[in-house]
């Protein structure tokens, strides 16, 4: 059996590297953010796939929580420093607890229902959420998404982008990218199979 | 019928939890306690429409609209959203306390892409009386609309029906870039979108 890569994230073991609070704090609190938005779109869609990224983002998270309290009590100098650091330790608690709330909800995928936990909310639905991978062949690569034109020509918006173990999170039209990226949109199933099309390298441009 | 109305509200739930946790975190940025105020009203909300949800599941059960496993996914989700909210109040209540905040997390959060911004629609404001589809804020300021505060009522997710009225508190989110502009139309100092 493949084990996921969550899981095998899960394992790993967690190595003290010195990094700013700042950068920590600011990663927990785009992850909280784009978890809950894959979460619901897991279970509104039924998709596995993005549930798994979720179950991924969550092992993600603790592992921040974990440095960023490492990092609070060294920056710490004295109580009144100590005191302000137990607000932002209140914060990344909380981002965690959100990721934690958004990991249990696609826990339910596994309940075997044999119809969507939400079917009437599916069908108002007019959008749909994929995992796509760019390519090596595809125009795309090298270009930035608003020289693609995404959003103009399919109404698919991208929530995140996986570069190898490194996320984007609610990427701008500067980002360039890159074979392998794997983008998570969301938008009109149409819109969906056209941006498809570019990034498998079956079409040059959107259009 | 009612199975639908249980998604109705779960769907409802979600968006104020993501209400919340959007206006949480600007409540630290912005250090404004009003935010951190308003985060903590909805809580109490939720802890509402909760318990409705939950109670609708178990009566569509006993009527014989859901299967358990059905209901036991609903209400599942339900105590989720409510995770949720639960920890956007304990973001805010970092702000409430009588500590001040650490300049480390003005930083990090103002560092992300997106801003968050709370806005009275001014007397002056060209934005009166018109509909969120009429005045194109999006793709003009590429400033989105999430939710009004009129009055003691809450609008969520607007449409572009949606009229904008004198006095209403707009939240919106969007690039910094679209952020000053947008203030100073809402507040009236700025006609031209």
């Amino acid at each position: 059996m493949k084990v996921p890569r969550w899981k095998k994230a899960e394992f790993e073991e967690i190595e003290y590297e010195p990094k700013s609070i700042r950068e920590l704090l600011k990663e927990m609190k785009n992850i909280s953010e784009l978890i809950v938005d894959l979460a619901y779109s897991a279970i509104l869609f039924n998709n596995k796939e993005i549930a798994e990224e979720v179950r991924y983002l969550e092992v993600r998270m603790d592992k921040l929580n974990y440095e960023i309290r490492i990092m609070a009590m060294l920056a710490a100098r004295n109580a009144e420093d100590a005191e302000k650091m137990a607000g932002v330790l209140q914060i990344a608690q909380a981002a965690d607890t959100i990721s934690n709330a958004a990991a249990d909800m696609v826990k339910l995928l596994a309940y075997k229902l044999d119809h969507p936990i939400l079917p009437h909310l599916i069908k108002e639905s007019d959008e749909t959420i994929r995992k796509i991978s760019v390519d090596e062949n595809s125009a795309a690569c090298g270009k930035t998404i608003s020289e693609l034109k995404i959003s103009s020509e399919t109404g698919v918006r991208i929530l995140a982008i996986r570069r190898k173990d490194r996320w984007i999170y609610g990427p701008k039209g500067n980002v360039r990218l890159r074979k392998g990226d794997i983008l998570i949109c969301i938008g009109p199933e149409e819109g969906i199979k056209h941006l498809n099309k570019l990034l498998k390298g079956e079409i040059e441009v959107l259009e | 019928m009612s199975e639908k109305e249980a998604e109705a509200l779960l769907l409802e739930l979600k968006e104020k939890a993501e209400l919340m946790v959007d206006l949480a975190y600007s409540s630290v940025i912005y250090d404004n306690k009003d935010l951190a105020r308003e985060v903590y009203e909805l809580e109490n909300f939720i802890d509402v429409l909760n318990e409705e949800l939950q109670k609708l599941a178990i009566k569509d059960v006993k009527g014989g609209e859901l299967e358990v496993n059905e209901a036991l996914a609903i209400i599942q989700l339900g105590a989720c959203s409510e995770a949720i909210a639960d920890a956007a109040r304990d973001i805010a209540d970092v702000e409430l306390r009588d500590v001040e905040l650490h300049p480390v997390i003005k930083e990090s959060v103002l560092e992300s892409e997106e801003v968050f911004v709370r806005v009275k629609v001014g007397e002056n404001s060209v934005l009166k009386g018109k509909t969120l589809g009429d005045i194109k804020l999006a793709s003009q300021t590429g400033m989105w609309v999430i939710a009004i505060k009129r009055g003691n009522k809450w609008i969520y997710d607007p449409t572009k029906n949606t009229r904008i009225e004198e006095g209403d508190i707009l939240f919106a989110k969007g690039p910094r870039e679209g952020m000053e502009h947008f203030v100073a139309i809402a507040e009236g100092e700025e006609k031209e979108i």
